[in-house]
């Protein structure tokens, strides 16, 4: 089982892909809000994630973009799994992912480190210094952590980037907390938008990044940036 | 942040309301410091980032089209833009040139532009674009941005991209220059490796470094398996032509540094030795690079066999030219200056006119082997039965009187041909002509023929001296006469069978020689014509039919 639908679903041929999340076991008592704890462990499966993942990711960056995504992406995470164990035991969960995203944006190589640093950077700040992080706030993280992409990349849905997940995600998780909804009814809401976006990447013809230059030639492949997002999406939201 | 709050049970004097307005003033003014100073740090962090993703974009290579295409995409979106187009200056040229559009964009710019000075942008106001000169000369780079109606461009996005104008001259510069080396290498590459010649070189360790697919047909080896071997090893030359490595001249030009225009050598082909004329040139070592010399050789055994044929060719002709022309001269002196009987008389001018006939048949037949060697045959088929082409014969035979030893054992019913009548008629006279003339006077010569698959077998046997076997190939070479008719010293060219043989290959069929199917001494000779497809058809039907056999 893949990130997507199974073994195609990178788009690249051999590609060991990752198992289907359980989005469901964002438990229930997840209402009462998410604690710094329970984000160090997320962080921790995303570091997990990625590294099991990282040669399909790199696979599929190889060709769209220069071929590095799997390596940069867990560099990075396995210097932020450092990073999370220097911190006290204290830290609020605005600040965990204020210092995630700035350990990001220093270790991971090409586009990704910034963008996804400017993400968890926003994110943390919209935390402020909440202790627990309660799904309206989680909504409201989510918000401004697109928000920060789509200023940062100056990207939109449909340029077959990592925005084409995180934002459907992102409203899906919103639209479900505005409705009533559980914590993990809006999870799996959530992931469901956005594996969805990410599939529908492999349609699309890239309009950011190094897959510029192929143009028409980048349709038929998933954006690898989409799918990193995803896994990180399935990872922090586990419980 | 929270309003600050103050401790009531505090002895401190309680600070007057004024003081308490001055300071919630001060703090909302550092409040909002902080945040513009947020704001820019945030702008120049997002414009840090549009830089690097365009600098990372023009490092990426591609062709100019391709970095067009990507770089305008990318200056459209820094800018806010809704579409823009993107020219290059040529370089020796004024005009500018239309490299790729983004968005819907089909504003003319004037081909040549006198723009304003470089790394100044300005609005034209008429059209509502913002024409961005991006690099000054050699090579100029202007953007035409179009803005959504009633917006402004995005002015630090504009920004990004003025500052990267002389990465992007320099980008574009690059794609030219990778563009002109590729296609210079792709045409180079297409003389190589369309070349007839073989072509190699090897580095300064004797070590092929290349080759080209003529040299991978001749030696029958694969370039990728011949490449990193000594040139000795993949040429043979040592076993073959027996030089020693000092002799390579391969070797010698990178010792002496001067070229050798042509040598000839013989290298171990795919089929065997192979003789070779090769020019052999040296490009000396730069610094990053070895000598290394590279030869040109040209396959020069058909050469040479067309030398030996035309050597014989010459002697051949001169030999059976000038015998019946001493004989003719002979007899015609006699007849001139000798006081001759009238009838020793005559007897002298029938010589002349037998040996003039036979020097026409020569002349003849060294015009058909000129024409056959220099042109396509033209065959003019048309279906004909091989009964009516021994009809005819047989008639030019009576005229001689040699009718009476044709035994022709040919089935009535036989399918009909698809030849070109006149020559294959040659082709049977000349066959009948050579039993006839090889075979005693009183012997019979036997026509037989059968039909095998698509063809007819047309087979013609002797009982005259026969052709030793192993000379049974070469008789069919120009000018080649077996050891056994030379000896007999029956008069002849050694070309009627050259001629019948390339003839018949012309019709798609084979001529060859085999001994008589009785086994007694003599020659069968058997060619096959190819039937016409009707007649194909109906053999297929009633299965192979064979007649009672020469």
């Amino acid at each position: 089982m893949g990130i997507g639908e199974g073994s195609t679903a990178t788009g690249v041929q051999g590609a060991p892909l990752p198992a289907r999340a359980r989005a469901a076991d964002a438990g229930d008592g997840a209402d009462a809000g998410l604690t710094a704890d329970e984000l160090r462990r997320g962080l921790a499966r995303a570091r997990r994630s990625i590294d099991r993942h990282a040669a399909a990711l790199t696979r599929l960056d190889a060709v769209l973009g220069d071929g590095d995504h799997g390596d940069n992406m867990a560099i990075g995470f396995r210097a932020v799994e450092e990073l999370v164990a220097g911190l006290p035991a204290e830290t609020l969960p605005g600040d965990l992912l204020r210092a995630v995203g700035h350990r990001l944006v220093a270790t991971v190589g090409g586009a990704s480190g910034p963008l996804y640093g400017t993400a968890f950077i926003e994110a943390g700040f919209r935390a402020g210094e909440a202790g627990r992080l309660e799904p309206a706030l989680v909504g409201e993280m989510l918000r401004a952590a697109t928000a920060g992409l789509a200023r940062r990349g100056r990207c939109a849905i449909g340029d077959k980037t990592m925005f084409d997940t995180l934002a459907p995600a992102t409203d899906a998780v919103v639209a479900a907390i505005e409705s009533g909804a559980t914590a993990a009814e809006a999870t799996r809401a959530g992931i469901r938008a956005g594996r969805r976006g990410m599939r529908g990447t492999r349609a699309l013809v890239a309009r950011r990044g190094l897959a510029l230059r192929i143009g028409e030639r980048s349709r038929g492949h998933v954006d690898p940036g989409a799918a990193s997002c995803l896994l990180l999406l399935i990872a922090l939201a586990r419980r | 942040m929270s309003e600050p709050t103050f401790d009531a049970s505090s002895d401190d004097p309680a600070p007057s309301r004024l003081e308490v307005e001055r300071l919630r003033a001060r703090l909302a003014a550092l409040e909002s410091d902080h945040r513009r100073a947020f704001e820019q740090a945030q702008r120049e962090a997002d414009a840090l980032f549009a830089q690097y993703q365009l600098s990372q974009l023009l490092a990426s290579g591609g062709s100019p089209t391709d970095l067009g295409r990507a770089v305008v995409e990318e200056i459209v979106r820094l800018a806010g833009a809704v579409a823009g187009a993107i020219w290059l200056g040529e370089a020796g040229r004024r005009e500018l040139v239309l490299l790729a559009v983004s968005g819907e964009f089909d504003v003319a710019v004037p081909g040549r532009f006198a723009g304003p000075e470089e790394g100044v942008s300005y609005v034209d106001g008429r059209a509502g674009l913002h024409l961005v000169v991006l690099g000054g000369e050699p090579l100029a780079t202007l953007v035409v941005l179009r803005a959504e109606p009633g917006r402004e461009l995005d002015t630090d996005g504009l920004r990004v991209a003025q500052l990267a104008r002389h990465e992007l001259a320099v980008a574009f510069s690059g794609a030219r220059l990778r563009e002109a080396l590729e296609r210079e290498r792709h045409d180079l590459e297409a003389v190589v490796d369309g070349a007839t010649d073989v072509i190699l070189q090897v580095d300064e360790g004797s070590r092929l470094v290349r080759m080209n697919p003529a040299g991978e047909r001749l030696l029958g080896i694969p370039a990728a398996a011949a490449v990193g071997r000594t040139c000795g090893d993949v040429l043979g030359c040592a076993t073959v032509a027996g030089h020693e490595p000092a002799a390579c001249p391969l070797a010698e030009v990178i010792r002496t540094g001067a070229p050798i225009g042509y040598r000839e050598t013989v290298i171990a082909a795919a089929g065997g030795p192979v003789q070779v004329a090769g020019g052999y040139s040296v490009t000396p070592g730069r610094p990053g690079s070895t000598a290394r010399a590279t030869a040109i050789l040209r396959d020069i055994t058909a050469v040479r066999a067309l030398e030996q044929l035309r050597e014989g060719f010459v002697a051949t002709v001169s030999h059976e030219l000038r015998t019946p022309l001493a004989l003719v001269r002979g007899y015609a002196e006699s007849v001139l200056h000798l006081d001759l009987d009238p009838e020793r008389r005559m007897e002298y001018v029938d010589r002349i006119h037998q040996v003039t006939s036979r020097l026409g048949t020569l002349v003849d037949q060294i015009l058909d082997v000129t024409h056959l060697d220099a042109d396509p045959l033209i065959l003019e088929r048309a279906p004909v039965s091989l009964g009516a082409l021994i009809a005819r014969l047989r008639g030019d035979l009576a005229l001689a009187g040699d009718d009476g030893r044709l035994r022709v054992d040919v089935p009535a019913d036989l399918p009909a041909i698809d030849v070109d009548a006149g020559r294959i008629g040659q082709v049977l006279a000349n066959l009948v002509g050579n039993a006839l003339k090889y075979a005693p006077g009183d012997s019979p010569v036997a026509i037989g023929a059968a039909v095998e698959s698509d063809w007819l077998v047309v087979a013609i046997e002797d009982e005259g001296i026969g052709v030793p076997e192993e000379e049974r190939g070469l008789v069919l070479e120009p000018f080649h006469r077996a050891w056994n008719v030379r000896e007999s010293r029956t008069p002849g060219s050694g070309l009627g069978l050259y001629i019948c043989r390339r003839l018949v290959e012309a019709h798609g069929g084979r001529l060859s020689l085999a001994d008589r199917a009785d086994g007694r001494p003599g020659t069968r000779v058997e060619f096959t014509v190819p039937l016409l497809p009707d007649a194909r058809r109906a053999a297929r039907r009633n299965g192979p039919e064979r007649s009672a056999d020469a």
